[in-house]
């Protein structure tokens, strides 16, 4: 395993693999907070939440917006599967905060629309916090 | 003089069509290309969902999940067609709507109740002509189908599966297995066959994993995702064979016009000729009679 000092970062979308290439760090937005990965991580596999992926190299740090999915750590391969995957930089604060608006006046009648809201609230307010901070 | 115009008005039409036919097998190339594309890309996450799956069930045997048990009693169920929006596309259609009409038989005979829900404005043509009801109809589906589409789709399969209101949902759509083969098929996708846990041997050097969560809770998330994915790749399958279909079929087109326009240029070449003789023998019979 010495050998494998480096890491690769594969992330996946079920229309196409938007990322393969060597990084040097990644921070995952998991379920319950967030998960950091170096080189040499023990193998791992989680359960994403949604929130922000970010990607360093060589001093130069990316960022992406990921809505759920998994996380699979096998030896220097980081797999990221999931449904969306955006840069923080195309996300425009107009669109998310129209988004965010749109999420708000959405009336919830029942226990399941009132989860399916909430959840949809905190994704738009993460979007819209990485969409203010990519400006 | 008149043979021969009609012949050619007719040879002009089928230059004509030839052209369209070409360039319709020209597009069909170039779509099928990208399709294919769009389809091997796709196969990375389907095979990685997989993959996991296959490692989690393997830490967790004892798993139960609603997508995964069948019902005893096949009582209602869904029927998905994916057909193409447009024709010209040889066989495409009819080789699912052939296979539907078996199915609906099948059903009747067993007494199971089928919902219909048809993707294609020639699976819709079709289901009228025949007085078929549908509840539902699909028409967005073109040659790129995108995952946020079928996904909709697809989570309305699983609540109404999870709320056991259907028992079964079977696709019938064009499987593309190779570029050279495409099949008609009909599909039962839920329930979900259970991930194959690897056996012993040399694929089985298993990883120790950690998990995040537990093997348990990522398998209950990761099951819906798999069927998702599943449902996408019927599409993008059927997306890939129409293009295939399409092609073939404009090929055929395009080489019985090349044949057709030889013959009508054989015909009409004689037609003049004889034209020419008759009219030289007239005046030469005139010149005669005037001696």
């Amino acid at each position: 395993m010495a050998a494998s000092k480096n890491l690769q970062i594969v992330l996946v979308t079920p229309e196409t693999t938007l990322l393969n290439e060597p990084v040097d760090s990644i921070r995952l937005p998991m379920f319950d907070g967030q998960l950091g990965i170096y080189p040499m991580r023990s193998p791992a596999v989680g359960r994403l939440g949604a929130g922000e992926l970010r990607l360093v190299q060589g001093g130069t740090t990316r960022s992406y917006y990921i809505d759920g999915g998994f996380v699979q750590v096998k030896g220097p391969v980081v797999s990221v599967l999931t449904n969306r995957a955006v840069t923080a930089e195309s996300l425009s604060t107009k669109a998310v905060e129209d988004e965010l608006q749109a999420a708000k006046v959405r009336v919830a009648k029942t226990d399941d629309e009132f989860a399916a809201k909430a959840a949809e609230l905190a994704k738009a307010r993460k979007r819209l916090a990485l969409a203010k901070r990519g400006k | 003089m008149a043979k021969a115009r009609a012949v050619l008005k007719r040879l002009k039409a089928v230059k004509n069509i030839r052209k369209i036919t070409r360039t319709m097998e020209l597009i069909a190339t170039a779509r099928f290309k990208k399709a294919m594309d769009r389809a091997t890309q796709a196969s990375a996450y389907t095979n990685k969902i997989a993959e996991l799956a296959a490692d989690l069930a393997s830490s967790a045997t004892d798993f139960v999940h609603p997508l995964l048990e069948g019902r005893t009693e096949q009582k209602s169920g869904v029927l998905l067609i994916l057909t193409s929006n447009r024709g010209l596309c040889g066989g495409y259609n009819a080789g699912v709507l052939k296979l539907v009409q078996q199915r609906l038989r099948d059903a009747k005979a067993a007494g199971q109740q089928l919902r219909i829900e048809v993707s294609g404005k020639r699976g819709i043509n079709f289901l009228k002509f025949q007085k078929i009801e549908y509840d539902k109809t699909y028409t967005n589906f073109e040659d790129k189908p995108r995952f946020d589409e079928v996904e909709s789709i697809a989570t309305r399969f699983i609540s109404d599966y999870t709320a056991k209101t259907i028992d079964f949902i079977d696709v019938a759509y064009v499987k593309f297995l190779s570029p050279a083969k495409q099949i008609a098929t009909l599909e039962s996708i839920l329930p979900l066959a259970k991930p194959q846990v690897k056996t012993t041997g040399a694929a089985a050097a298993t990883v120790d994993y950690e998990f995040l969560p537990s093997a348990k809770e990522i398998l209950e998330e990761i099951l819906p995702a798999a069927f998702k994915a599943r449902l996408f790749k019927c599409f993008l399958d059927a997306a890939v064979s129409e293009q295939i279909f399409r092609m073939v079929a404009m090929k055929g087109a395009t080489e019985n016009a090349g044949e057709m326009i030889s013959s009508l240029s054989r015909q009409y070449n004689r037609a003049r000729q004889a034209q020419i003789t008759s009219e030289l023998s007239e005046i030469i019979g005139g010149a005669e009679a005037l001696k």
